[in-house]
């Protein structure tokens, strides 16, 4: 390309750059500094500490316990949303009444802050004045939903209602883009509908769904707004995220070092996924 | 294929949409009835004839949540406005100016995968070496920051989507680059600058994590606001419902308006190719 051009590219994308340096760069070269120094809210003086921030993570049990609880509900809430959306898909790729209003309802959750649906969640769960614990006592079940036996699964169940419709969306997406001479051809053959599904829809929509999966468990894996607000990470600290641990370590417990080591250590563990989310792009340019 | 064969689809996709709105009906129910009916059960139907719920959310009471709505307005507008302006011309410069080449777009979508939770600590930090913690100006740059990778990628593949012989012919006629982007690029934005402005207006107005650790009082946004009112007026739940009735209402009423296109950017944006 010619220079005056070249100029003009740089130009166009220096905003972009400026922002990626001051946001991006600045910031990572932060948190690693902080990672490797003693930086208490309750102390002015911030010094080196080397390595010591990650050894008292590593041997901290509320760390351990806090990542044994987001894999677990990571991996839990990724199943159950992807196997609804692809149901809730299913359902969708056929006429009926009333559909294009319906959709319209499916995508509610996807515009509503995790947080305010958070505190909805509060109110109808509520166990005086919630109408959930108002009508499984006219059904003669007393439980407290936010007991410590059930509290996993009230999150979980909490997450997909909020996320179910934003895999439902995607693997919707993909099975509209599927071609339909495929399916014309396997019926003119004689399939049954459950043969077309299980021969046809699913193998095709295999790396479709993988994709959606990844996204969902890399965003599951930093759930902190609805947890957060519904439990607090409780009861004691059984349902602590990472995040929630994060957050609580900096700015409730005041020690900086720990927490950007345990960020640190987070970033680690989702890097893996990187080139695998990178690859699924089309990043041809012209 | 006969609509009426299909009824099931229909009961079952209701199904889905009953549970999806439960909470949304919970909070309007709740807004619209007496504070006594609250108390006495969920299914005292008492209803509250002078909105005395939504006045209350809307100042009568005391409590600052006008103001935390008017924050969480500009810092959505404010972040569309800056997120545009820095993502369309750097797509344009990456797609068809060859800039950085794919390696810029792999940045990215690198930071994609970065949780929120790791650039905390630091964007306190930095903000506070600034000046700008609880500051509009402040959680706008952060949420821009957030919002800038999908936007990235929504915008290369709508420009890639463009046939090039348009921008030739500008070529050609003496247009240069920039007099491109702005008369020939940017007016079959349309689709894309919806989709866009769209996904980045729900997101912004959705953040909770930058919002709490980035503001105290001054830029506050609906959705610290609404969770800090369950802690501290833990009993007033009809003002409180009232208050969130109000805070999902400017996203839901712009998206389901802009449906079309937050449907293709999600899918433009989560899976291509």
């Amino acid at each position: 390309m010619r220079g005056k051009s070249r100029a003009a590219a740089f130009l166009l994308a220096s905003p972009f750059l400026l922002f990626l340096s001051i946001l991006v760069i600045w910031p990572t070269y932060l948190g690693l500094k902080t990672a490797l120094s003693r930086d208490l809210l309750s102390e002015f003086e911030i010094t080196p500490a080397g390595l010591d921030n990650f050894r008292m993570v590593l041997e901290q049990p509320q760390f351990w316990e806090a990542l044994r609880f987001t894999i677990i509900f990571a991996l839990s809430v990724t199943v159950l949303e992807c196997l609804l959306g692809f149901a809730l898909a299913l359902v969708f790729d056929r006429k009926f009444p009333g559909k294009t209003f319906l959709f319209s309802v499916t995508l509610v959750p996807i515009m509503i802050a995790p947080s305010l649906m958070a505190v909805m969640y509060r109110l109808i769960l509520n166990q005086n004045i919630g109408v959930v614990p108002g009508f499984l006592q006219k059904f003669g079940i007393e439980i407290s939903i936010f007991d410590e036996r059930y509290i996993f699964w009230t999150l979980v169940t909490l997450d997909a209602l909020q996320y179910t419709s934003f895999t439902f969306l995607l693997i919707y997406a993909a099975l509209q883009n599927m071609p339909s001479e495929v399916y014309e051809s396997a019926a003119i053959d004689g399939a049954s509908p459950r043969q077309i599904i299980a021969r046809i829809t699913i193998p095709i929509l295999k790396p479709a769904i993988a994709i959606i999966a990844m996204l969902r468990l890399i965003d599951s894996f930093r759930t902190f707004d609805t947890i957060y607000i519904m439990t607090g990470g409780g009861p004691g600290t059984t349902t602590q995220t990472i995040g929630i641990h994060i957050y609580k370590t900096a700015f409730i417990t005041g020690d900086f070092g720990m927490a950007s080591a345990m960020s640190i250590l987070l970033v680690m563990l989702l890097t893996p996924f990187m080139p695998f989310i990178i690859r699924q792009f089309r990043l041809d340019v012209k | 294929m006969k609509q009426g064969r299909n009824l099931w689809a229909t009961f079952v996709a209701s199904g889905f949409g009953l549970f999806f709105l439960m909470p949304i009906f919970g909070a309007i129910y709740t807004a619209l009835r007496t504070d006594n009916a609250i108390a006495s059960g969920p299914f005292v139907w008492e209803f509250d004839r002078d909105w005395s719920h939504f006045k209350n959310a809307m100042g009568a009471a005391g409590y600052d949540f006008a103001s935390f709505f008017q924050n969480s307005a500009l810092i959505s507008i404010g972040t569309v406005i800056l997120t545009v302006f820095i993502s369309l011309p750097a797509a344009y410069s990456i797609v068809r100016l060859g800039f950085g080449g794919a390696w810029l777009l792999r940045i990215a979508l690198a930071l994609r995968i970065l949780p929120a939770v790791f650039f905390i600590i630091p964007f306190y930090k930095l903000f506070t070496n600034l000046g700008m913690v609880d500051s509009i100006r402040g959680l706008i740059l952060a949420n821009t920051f957030v919002n800038l990778t999908l936007a990235l990628l929504i915008f290369a593949s709508a420009i890639k989507e463009l046939p090039y012989e348009i921008e030739e012919a500008a070529f050609v006629d003496g247009a240069g680059v920039f007099r491109t982007l702005w008369s020939i690029i940017l007016p079959l934005m349309g689709p894309g600058l919806a989709a866009v402005g769209v996904l980045t207006f729900i997101f912004s107005w959705s953040d909770y994590l930058f919002a709490v650790v980035l503001s105290s009082s001054e830029a506050t946004p609906v959705t610290v606001g609404a969770a800090n009112f369950v802690t501290s007026y833990g009993v007033r739940w009809g003002d409180i419902s009232a208050a969130v009735t109000l805070s999902i209402l400017p996203p839901l009423i712009f998206a389901t308006a802009a449906q079309r296109y937050l449907v293709k950017g999600l899918s433009a944006g989560a899976i291509k190719g």
